[in-house]
């Protein structure tokens, strides 16, 4: 949506920009070296060339979408826009679909697994939880980001997030050393609440399905109902 | 008609959308504000924010990665 004045505005300052150089040839440098060292990685290291390739191509999605989890979190409550947080359900919703696949294969595979066995990142659930959360969650409004939004505009060139980065860096080297007295005061007592147990692999895929279907709906009525800066 | 200047240049979000909606309340109807940022994020959520809002805005891009937003507050 714009106006004539808009327009207008637009067309004088275009005039007064001067010619940008071609991207082009840095951006084809660029994907070259990132094949040969690809290459290069998947002769000497399997594993590490899945993770160049993966971060790579998470990287480009989230800078080119503009991703950003301290936004989708932040926006509903500061200017009740939900886009992101819906952006964030639907990757959960995929994820799990994902993960159940991975994670039933792993059944199947060996019934009577342990625990620790099942593939992904399965932690005590307690009060540390939301105690972690919500520090993370001041630090990252405050920081304009989180750990991926950080390094995505880092790599943009935003020079203020590099101050973010040494803040990040000296906060999990004092997570690391504290994490002892955390353990044993209160991640060590939690236990670990992993649905599939409890309520078999197929109900709980779909009571996580269904829960996030039903937050994307409520996500969505929320972005249309309000205009909470509006009324400031 | 006046014409504001905001300059957020460095400031993080959501900074500039703070800003932008700060200055768009002392603003008169059919009054411009030029923004200036070099956030991209910016681009999205004021963009969004301001359209959901109904006032007209466009932007263009002055340099790489700095942008100019202007936004013509409609009612």
């Amino acid at each position: 949506m714009t106006s004539s004045r808009i327009e207008e505005l637009k067309r004088q300052r275009q005039t007064e920009l001067k010619k940008r150089g071609n991207q082009l040839p840095y951006a084809i440098a660029a994907t070259a070296a990132a094949l040969v060292i690809y290459f290069a990685l998947v002769k000497y290291n399997m594993s590490f060339s899945y993770y160049w390739i993966i971060g790579i191509l998470l990287g480009i999605t989230m800078q080119r979408s503009r991703f950003c989890f301290s936004a989708s979190f932040r926006d509903p409550i500061m200017v009740g826009s939900t886009s992101l947080l819906k952006a964030i359900i639907m990757a959960l919703f995929i994820s799990s679909i994902g993960f159940f696949i991975i994670q039933y294969r792993a059944y199947l595979m060996n019934p009577s697994h342990q625990l620790k066995q099942i593939p992904g990142q399965l932690h005590p659930m307690g009060i540390h939880t939301a105690i972690g959360a919500i520090l993370f969650g001041i630090g990252m409004v405050i920081a304009g980001g989180c750990a991926s939004g950080v390094l995505v505009r880092i790599g943009e060139g935003y020079i203020m997030q590099v101050m973010v980065l040494i803040g990040f860096l000296i906060g999990t080297t004092i997570g690391a050393r504290h994490f002892e007295f955390w353990d044993r005061i209160l991640i060590s007592k939690a236990p670990i609440v992993y649905l599939p147990h409890h309520i078999g692999y197929f109900p709980a895929l779909l009571l996580q399905l269904l829960l996030l279907v039903i937050l994307y709906f409520i996500a969505d009525w929320y972005d249309k109902k309000n205009n909470i800066m509006s009324t400031m | 008609m006046a014409e504001y200047k905001l300059d957020c240049l460095y400031e993080a979000c959501p900074i500039p959308l703070l800003k932008a909606l700060k200055q768009l309340e002392k603003m008169a109807i059919g009054e411009v504000l030029i923004l200036h940022t070099d956030h991209n994020c910016s681009i999205k959520n004021v963009v969004e924010w301001t359209k959901k809002q109904g006032h007209y805005i466009d932007y263009v891009e002055i340099s790489e990665g700095e942008w100019e937003i202007y936004i013509e507050k409609a009612k």
